[in-house]
């Protein structure tokens, strides 16, 4: 067949497993000649974790990988580049003040023989001159990395994947979400240069228009298993439904029941919100006694509005309100006066300290009801933490613990707790579940429900199916715009459409 | 069962207090006699307050390289004040008003101009040293001081403790308990583990900052109100031997004690002066003993930096990580 010649990468039976959870499950996948394959897959599909594999970052537990008909072990990443595959990591790391192509042949400089073996500049020039011939692609390489645009940044990052002469297999890693309109073409045009030199390129994405702008074919990936392979001819000939493939339906299981339909009164409303270069037009309203779930992918604003709403950066239009009255939130200590608590995204480096205690980082928000006079209230604090950690269900149950001795999961359950000693009105979560394991995902959610009794919560991801699954109104958001109407919210299969293409299907 | 950590490191550090003793007192028999141990606690008074202000600015995880200038500075206004015929606390209170001032002017530049602390801060000290030599062109200053009373803080006992280590001791437990049971206190522990989340808990991250250093440079000009008692006059460069010693102290603590904290300064504060007056008895020349001090220093350095003890440990799991 025409076809099987062709094929430079196939994997065959790619399975993979992390302590009890299956990353992937038994995947089949392969790569044509010259090709340009999207992967496509909501959060936790097992995209990423076969990229990973592929560029030799994870070892697989079983399945074979063949290169051009040969079997290959890709155990570690400099096997996977000896086997030609060159990976561009999502964001990338350059030295912004070295020149492009500086950066392309950092590490290898090749420097000139002598005492001070200085750096071979000439040298340097010509080779970038001779990729540059290789790949026609209009870009001035010596400009300083810092001086340049974003994908002006990508295109080096990929020439630095590209520079050794016999990378067949290129992986670029969600490359579009810093970038505009505009940026994206030329992006696009590269990538069809380099196709056109036969390059094989395996492209991660989460928006589905770019898949039909540039891909060839595309896989769906689904709860760790590839659910269709397909070319875009086909898929747009048979009308295929791309959002209903990557949706799970047992996604459903571990989240709890709906709140009552009751009103409640509005605690928060955001009006005409807009911040430069984020986001704008976000206007919502959330009700004691309900979860608003904002769906959101990376890039599309969800956390500029988080930090907004919680005052860490400031809105440029727009006004928030609570309890019905407009309010300037300068800071987040601010914030949390009015009765905002925000449980971060990234709960390492926002939410904990982690060489601390859990008591420690339990009272931390709210050290006012933490002290008397000034001191802290030493065993009155270690009760309610006991009591505290109990209701979170904290595992292990130990307090004198510093953090960083605790699951993902259950760091989270301490930064909910540290909200729900600031006894807020409106909690806002932040990728909730990101490096949570299933467990600890479903006493999450019900925390949250928990929480909605007395408050309003709102919960961004950019996990469609957490989104639709916890909350009882939705919205999404692309690239910084409200999609839906949030007063009625969308369903589910519409969710997703809203927050990959940017608009609801017709 | 697993042993106590902290009863551990509180023995681990008696084997090595005990170990150092042992060791001057083969060398030299008079090292564990009264006369020297008052001596030693006297000293360690000095260095211990210098250490204590500094252990606040590395919880916040700062650096304060301008307290030695900004003592000299306190040094030389305490000793003018004191010529010009002003009560002992009025000079008192002047020279640590200095080091509350140079303290502030550090936190702004830090805290709220982003400037990098450790040049901030010796570009601060150069300044402060810059201005002690106003008051009297550089040379010493010792009018008045016999009937000031200011010698006698060197002298005088309270409760049958010489008077610096008493000042040094009631100072150690202001400060254990603002750090360690107050509400200030986990507020520098906070900004100094992960400002973005203390600042997300409704910290005031910069104010905790500019605390820190206003603590750091008043201590330091109470030490070194307790070096000019001792030395019978101020001079411009009195503030210079404070240095090493604390930053010793304060490293060694945390490295002994698995963070910095008062009582784990005061641990350093106590083998750093047990090791320096060692070196006094001996007749080391000061340069030698710096020089140890210097590599004492290093060592704790880099037993206090996590990442580089993995990195020399390569391979072999702490305890903590074993429990992730």
């Amino acid at each position: 067949m025409e076809a099987e010649r062709d094929i430079v990468l196939s994997a065959s039976g790619i399975e993979k497993r992390f302590g009890d959870v299956i990353a992937l499950d038994c995947v089949d996948f392969d790569l044509r000649a010259g090709e340009i394959h999207a992967l496509l897959g909501v959060n936790g599909a097992g995209k990423s974790t076969l990229i990973k594999i592929l560029s030799g970052v994870y070892a697989k537990d079983g399945g074979t990988v063949t290169i051009r008909g040969e079997p290959v072990e890709l155990g570690t990443p400099r096997a996977a580049i000896e086997a030609g595959i060159a990976v561009v990591q999502q964001h990338p790391e350059l030295v912004s003040d070295l020149t492009g192509a500086e950066n392309i042949f950092l590490g290898q400089e090749a420097p000139r023989p002598g005492l001070f073996r200085r750096v071979d500049a000439a040298g340097i020039a010509s080779r970038a001159a001779r990729l540059l011939h290789r790949f026609p692609i209009r870009i001035d390489l010596d400009q300083r990395i810092g001086d340049m645009p974003p994908v002006e940044r990508e295109i080096v990052a990929i020439l630095h994947a590209l520079r050794l002469e016999d990378a067949r297999i290129l992986i670029l890693d969600e490359p579009t979400s810093t970038l505009t309109e505009r940026e994206k073409s030329s992006l696009f045009a590269m990538m069809r240069t380099l196709q056109a030199s036969g390059i094989a390129i395996i492209y991660i994405t989460h928006r589905l228009e770019e898949v039909f702008e540039i891909a060839d074919r595309f896989t769906v990936f689904r709860g760790g298993r590839n659910v269709a392979t397909m070319t875009v001819a086909d898929a747009r000939a048979t009308r295929a439904s791309i959002p209903n493939l990557m949706l799970n339906e047992a996604a459903g299981e571990i989240f709890p029941p709906h709140g009552d339909e009751q009103e409640g009164e509005i605690l928060l409303e955001t009006r005409d919100l807009g911040r430069e270069a984020a986001f704008e037009g976000i206007s919502f309203a959330a009700r004691r006694g309900e979860i608003l779930g904002i769906f959101g992918l990376i890039g599309s604003g969800v956390d500029a509005l988080s930090k907004v709403l919680f005052g860490a950066i400031r809105a440029d239009t727009g006004e928030i309100l609570l309890h019905g009255r407009s309010v300037r939130l300068r800071s987040p200590a601010d914030a949390l006066a009015h009765g905002i608590f925000l449980v971060p995204g990234d709960r390492r480096s926002e939410g904990l300290s982690m060489e601390e205690d859990v008591v420690f980082n339990m009272t931390l928000a709210n050290l006012g009801r933490a002290s008397w006079c000034g001191f802290m209230r030493a065993g009155a604090n270690r009760r309610v933490a006991r009591d505290l950690m109990r209701r979170v269900d904290l595992q292990p149950m130990r307090l004198a613990r510093p953090l960083r001795g605790f699951s993902g999961g259950n760091q989270q359950k301490v930064v909910i707790a540290k909200g729900l000693y600031r006894r807020a009105q409106v909690y806002i979560f932040v990728e909730p579940t990101i490096g949570v394991d299933i467990g600890a995902r479903a006493k999450i959610y019900l925390l949250m429900r928990d929480l909605a009794r007395e408050a309003a919560v709102i919960v961004m991801s950019s996990d469609c199916d957490e989104v639709y699954g916890v909350a009882d109104r939705t919205v999404a958001l692309y690239k910084g715009s409200p999609v839906g109407h949030p007063e009625r919210g969308i369903p589910r299969n519409q969710l997703l459409h809203a927050g990959i293409m940017g608009r609801l299907d017709q | 069962m697993r042993t106590h950590p902290v009863l551990m490191r509180l023995l681990a550090f008696a084997a090595i207090v005990a170990v150092v003793a042992c060791v001057f007192q083969s060398l030299t028999p008079t090292f564990l006699t009264a006369e020297n141990l008052r001596g030693l606690l006297r000293h360690m008074a000095i260095n211990g307050l210098a250490s204590l202000g500094l252990t606040f600015v590395i919880v916040v995880r700062h650096v304060d390289l301008s307290f030695p200038g900004v003592a000299s500075l306190g040094a030389m206004t305490l000793g003018w004040l004191i010529s010009t015929n002003a009560p002992l606390l009025e000079a008192v209170c002047g020279a640590m008003a200095v080091g509350a001032a140079f303290g502030l002017l550090n936190g702004i530049a830090v805290a709220r101009l982003k400037l990098p602390d450790i040049v901030t801060t010796i570009a601060t000290g150069g300044l402060a040293i810059g201005l002690a030599y106003f008051y009297s062109d550089g040379t010493t200053i010792s009018q008045n001081f016999m009937m000031s009373g200011l010698l006698d803080l060197n002298d005088a006992k309270v409760f049958g403790i010489d008077e610096p280590f008493a000042i040094l001791l009631a100072t150690a437990v202001i400060a254990y308990l603002v750090l360690h049971t107050s509400r200030a206190g986990h507020a520098f522990y906070a900004t100094g583990e992960n400002p973005v989340s203390a600042r997300f808990s409704g910290i005031g991250v910069r104010r905790t900052v500019v605390l820190a250093f206003i603590i750091c440079g008043v201590t330091g000009c109470l030490a070194i109100m307790l070096l000019v008692a001792s030395a019978g006059a101020s001079d411009v460069t009195a503030g210079n031997q404070l240095l090493m010693p604390a930053f010793a102290a304060v490293y060694l603590g945390a490295a002994l004690f698995g963070r910095p904290s008062v009582p784990a300064t005061m641990a350093g504060t106590l083998l750093m002066s047990m090791m320096l007056s060692g070196f006094v008895l001996l007749a080391t020349p000061y340069y030698y003993s710096d020089a140890i001090v210097s590599t004492v220093l290093i060592a704790a350095i880099l037993a206090f930096d996590p990442d580089l003890l993995r990195a020399v440990r390569h391979g072999i799991p702490t305890g903590r990580e074993r429990a992730v």
